[in-house]
């Protein structure tokens, strides 16, 4: 065992170069594993895990405290089919009043009584200060984004008591906008009781879910149950972003196994058989084929496990923040907290990652088992005479320069190695492609409509806690703002609930007024609307409500009612917004101002010298910046980053195959040399080898990313359930893909670049002299 | 079955050229702490055939790769028609090997997945020459050497003398000033041997000059009109031999 030992090691460290690039494809591919496994794990069921944790309720259930008491709701909930329950809490709607500091809650907040975060149901995360322990303590439901600034400030509720502020929890469930001590609630004047309930069938659908309560309720009052909702609107909802990243992510997860294992695959087996000489020797002098066979898998196994505990701590490391860029945005960012690298993802790749390394060295390690001495000599010396040799034929009575056609013919000599080198670039070209395409749709789908305003200026602002209200009315509002240096468009825009005949859910109104009506929507279908009693929607709302182009619907709102014709469909991912005229949002409220006015400035224009003119000519007014757009961002962003990652990997195969075969053919580069092949041609060749196989890879990898774009991207659009016009998906005319076409060719040569540059610098009389 | 004499029209020089090929001033070659050469000085004339003995590992393959420009002397110069060979970059060596020089290796070292003809053509084709053209005078090469009916056979094919003699029209190809071998005949039973003795000679009779490194002295004697004898990094004899009848 001492000799196994003592030879591996020595191998190891004459094969230092070897040794250092297993380490370094192990590193690198183990950690494009776990990002990719944690990334597909993440975005299979993000919601579902983030409810497990906090143990959401199935069904929040509201009770009239007048007809239901605490102790007949607790009965009842002992019911079978209930798995959990928490409360009853007693719950109390309260209104602030309008010059009150709201905290970003509303007007209208929902305040529970609970004597503790932790319960059976709802187990609330309390990230910011404590709990409230005393009448007169109050906790906000809010989630890790916000900054806890607000410890110690008071919320007004009216004809009531002050409450100080202590703490910040957050529930995803949104049981509550704000708990106190259950004493506290009941000053309130709470009108309802809470009940949380986990149901034993809690995974099924909204009806069992329904049935489930009804079986609940059934021995209470008829009347007692005033209010109740499953989590599984609560579940669309938050999904719904996290969703449309699904299918991309799970597109770069597989591609990013497949690289990994491909790439380990060939630079392990590719690095034993390259020792076959070595074998031959060691076999001459006595050694085993065991102990051959366990030489050469100690030397794999050493830097392979060392490569994949390093790549699997900085998988993890560029997971997180990776993790906190992708659950971002009003909905799915209220997941990332809870978002993480499974343990399972670790193990995998701690033991996967090793065990395909050694498996990968264990069949060629093996073969040689069974080989002679000589025949190992012998193998491990040059290829086998009669390989390719149709190809070089031809190549070497071609017109092309003679280094360039002897490395074209190299490939061809190992044709194992060279397919798995050459499967690692179209895997990589196919990436490239892909995140490209996938960019370009984001690009446009980010910048639609950009440029229709710059400034948003909201109607209203705080300060000290206080709301302040414009003290210019909407007609002079929207002139003083038409007036001030730099504004070339003013757009006014106002938003109201109203109902829609035939559907129990409120649809948002949103009325525009001014020089650009259409703001930043896109039309996908249809027209604009023009006239009064015509509106556009986006494709989320016309499929839920099963409405199309050209269809007429009713809009009712405290009596009144209007006719509505939908003539177009724009690309809105709020499934309840519609967006009319002006004059139809009046038609239905008539006392509704805007909220908002959107301010496109002249060419030139200083964005932030409007916003403080804006400020100084009413302090009632709050100018916005148009930002960037995240979710853009953020796919971009994601997109290239595993991209880098993946074609790094590729190249780094390439980069090894490059380094094994200038190995193997040390003295026929010895030879070149000798009559007269300098060392650029020598670099040329070698190039070469591997540029053939980036053309390949292109060829066959550049379609394969235009099939996964083409697979992918209507996937994430129906996620959230938007229409992508064309020119979003067609983007793919000739000089882009003339230009990826070169993707596996650049992966090919900037791997194969730096060990051909070091063949071309071989000493000729040292390689032919070892020879 | 011997091959008939080689014709003058391989080689590139005339028979006029005169004067010192080679021309080797003090040179030393260091390993480390291990010295290959130290400061040998030789000359040899256009035309000549110098045999380098000596036992193994004391530097004859040094010297050798000293004059082909695959290493560089420490010290002193080595200067092949008056090209001071120390001194040139390594494209320059590259171009002055394959403009000057021809090299015979004892194991042959040809490429095993080109044919015995692309083996050969290879050289002029690095040059830039038409690859019809590189095989037309392979052809010519294969057809004075006695193989011209092994021309497409791979190397694996082939038997040892069959390899070497491809070797030689290898280096005989971009018509060198100069011809090194390097132990031809190590590698050959003692017919092939012969055979490759006897080009050698051929190619030497009609003004190929030649350096011939070996440790075998009955090569040494057939095929040499000078031998120069080292020893430890040295030159310790030299001594013209009668040309043989």
């Amino acid at each position: 065992m001492r000799a196994v030992w003592r030879t591996a090691r020595a191998a190891v460290r004459r094969r230092l170069l070897q040794t250092t690039v297993i380490a370094l494809v192990t590193l690198t591919s183990t950690a494009a594993l776990v990002v990719a496994l944690g990334l597909v794990d993440a975005a299979s069921a993000p919601f579902d895990k983030a409810f497990a944790q906090q143990r959401g309720p199935h069904v929040v259930a509201s009770f009239d405290r007048a007809a239901a008491s605490d102790a007949a709701l607790a009965r009842a909930a002992r019911q079978p089919g209930v798995e959990a329950v928490a409360g009853p809490y007693p719950e109390a709607s309260v209104a602030l009043p309008q010059d009150a500091m709201t905290f970003g809650l509303g007007r209208q907040i929902t305040v529970v009584g609970r004597a503790d975060p932790d319960a059976d149901v709802d187990r609330l995360d309390v990230w910011a200060g404590r709990w409230a322990t005393r009448p007169g303590e109050v906790v906000l439901n809010r989630d890790r984004d916000w900054a806890p600034d607000d410890l110690g400030k008071t919320l007004t509720i009216p004809s009531g008591p002050r409450l100080t502020v202590v703490g910040f929890a957050y529930g995803l469930s949104g049981t509550a906008d704000a708990w106190v001590t259950p004493g506290q609630a009941d000053a309130l004047a709470p009108r309802a009781s809470q009940l949380l309930l986990r149901l034993t069938d809690g995974t099924s659908s909204e009806d069992r879910l329904r049935a489930g309560l009804a079986t609940v309720t059934e021995e209470l009052p008829a009347d007692a149950l005033t209010a109740a909702r499953t989590y599984l609107g609560l579940k669309e909802r938050v999904s719904g972003s996290a969703r449309a990243y699904t299918p991309y992510l799970m597109a770069f997860g597989v591609l990013g196994i497949s690289v990994s294992v491909l790439i380990i695959g060939n630079v392990v087996s590719g690095a034993v058989i390259s020792g076959f000489r070595h074998i031959g020797v060691l076999k001459s002098i006595g050694f085993t084929p065991g102990q051959v066979v366990a030489v050469y898998l100690t030397m794999i196994s050493v830097p392979s496990v060392l490569g994949c505990a390093l790549g699997a701590a900085a998988g993890n490391l560029l997971a997180r923040p990776f993790f906190d860029f992708v659950f971002s945005g009003p909905d799915a960012g209220i997941l990332h907290g809870s978002v993480s690298i499974a343990p399972w993802v670790n193990a995998v790749a701690l033991l996967g990652m090793p065990a395909v390394c050694v498996l990968a060295a264990l069949a060629p390690a093996l073969r040689a088992h069974r080989m002679s001495a000589a025949r190992a000599i012998s193998a491990g010396s040059a290829p086998r005479a009669g390989r390719a040799l149709a190809v070089q034929r031809r190549l070497a009575g071609s017109p092309l320069p003679r280094p360039v056609s002897l490395g074209m013919g190299l490939p061809f000599a190992r044709p194992g190695r060279s397919a798995l080198t050459l499967a690692a670039v179209v895997l990589g070209a196919a990436t490239v492609t892909f995140a490209t395409g996938l960019a370009t749709t984001m690009d446009r789908f980010g910048n639609a409509g950009r440029g229709a305003y710059d400034l948003t200026v909201y109607v209203g602002a705080h300060e000290d806690g206080r709301e302040i209200r414009p003290e210019h009315g909407d007609r002079a509002l929207h002139e003083l703002l038409a007036g001030l240096p730099g504004a070339r468009e003013v757009t006014a825009r106002a938003d109201v609930e109203v109902g829609m005949a035939g559907s129990a859910q409120e649809v948002m109104l949103e009325g525009r007024r001014g020089d650009r009506p259409r703001l930043d929507d896109m039309l996908t279908d249809g027209r604009w609307h023009r006239a009064p009693g015509e509106i556009v929607a986006g494709s989320a709302f016309l499929r839920q409500n099963g409405l199309r182009v050209g269809d007429t619907v009713r809009l009712e709102r405290g009596g009144r009612s209007e006719r509505v014709r939908v003539v177009g469909e724009v690309m809105q991912t709020n499934s309840r917004m519609i967006v009319g005229d002006w004059r139809t949002l009046r038609a239905l409220a008539p006392d509704e101002d805007p909220i908002a006015y959107h301010v496109l400035l002249r060419p030139g224009a200083d964005a932030d010298a409007y916003a403080r003119a804006a400020r100084a000519a009413d302090r009632g007014l709050s100018p916005a910046l148009t930002g960037p757009n995240s979710v853009t961002q953020t796919v971009v962003g994601s997109a290239a980053a595993l991209t880098t990652l993946l074609a790094l990997v590729a190249a780094l195969g390439v980069f090894h195959t490059v380094v094994l075969n200038t190995r193997d053919r040390r003295r026929d580069l010895g030879m070149l040399k000798s009559i007269g092949m300098t060392p650029a041609q020598v670099t040329v060749m070698k190039v070469t080898s591997m540029a053939v196989l980036g053309a390949l890879g292109s060829l066959l990898g550049v379609p394969l990313g235009v099939a996964g774009h083409r697979m992918v991207v209507p996937r994430m659009a129906d996620a959230v359930d938007i229409t992508l016009p064309s020119y979003m998906t067609d983007v793919w005319q000739a000089p882009a893909l003339a230009g990826l076409a070169l993707a596996g060719i650049v992966i090919a040569v900037l791997g194969a670049l730096v060990p051909a540059r070091r063949a071309g610098r071989l000493t000729a009389a040292e390689v032919l002299r070892n020879e | 079955m011997s091959a008939p004499p080689v014709r003058r029209s391989v080689l590139g020089m005339t028979a006029q050229d005169s004067g010192a090929v080679v021309q080797l001033d003090g040179v030393r070659k260091e390993y480390g702490e291990t010295t290959a050469l130290d400061g040998v000085s030789l000359r040899i004339g256009a035309g000549e055939a110098v045999a380098v003995m000596g036992p193994s590992g004391c530097g004859k393959s040094t010297l050798l790769n000293m004059i082909a420009g695959l290493d560089r002397p420490t010290a002193g110069s080595v200067v092949v028609q008056g090209e001071n060979v120390g001194e040139l970059s390594e494209k320059q060596l590259a171009l002055y090997r394959r403009r000057r020089i021809g090299m015979i290796f004892q194991f042959f070292n040809l490429i095993d997945d080109l044919s015995a003809l692309d083996n050969v053509a290879l050289a002029a084709q690095l040059t830039g020459t038409p690859a019809r053209q590189a095989r037309r005078r392979a052809l010519e090469l294969f057809e004075e050497l006695g193989i011209a009916d092994r021309r497409n056979a791979y190397p694996a094919l082939l038997s040892g003398g069959e390899r070497q003699r491809v070797a030689v029209a290898r280096a005989l190809m971009n018509r060198p000033a100069l011809l090194l071998a390097d132990e031809p005949t190590g590698a050959l039973d003692s017919r092939s041997g012969e055979q490759v003795m006897d080009l050698l000679i051929d190619l030497n009779q009609i003004g190929q000059t030649l350096i011939l490194v070996t440790h075998d002295e009955h090569l040494a004697r057939r095929c040499a009109g000078r031998i120069v004898e080292f020893a430890d990094g040295r030159v310790t004899g030299e001594h013209t031999l009668e040309p043989s009848a």
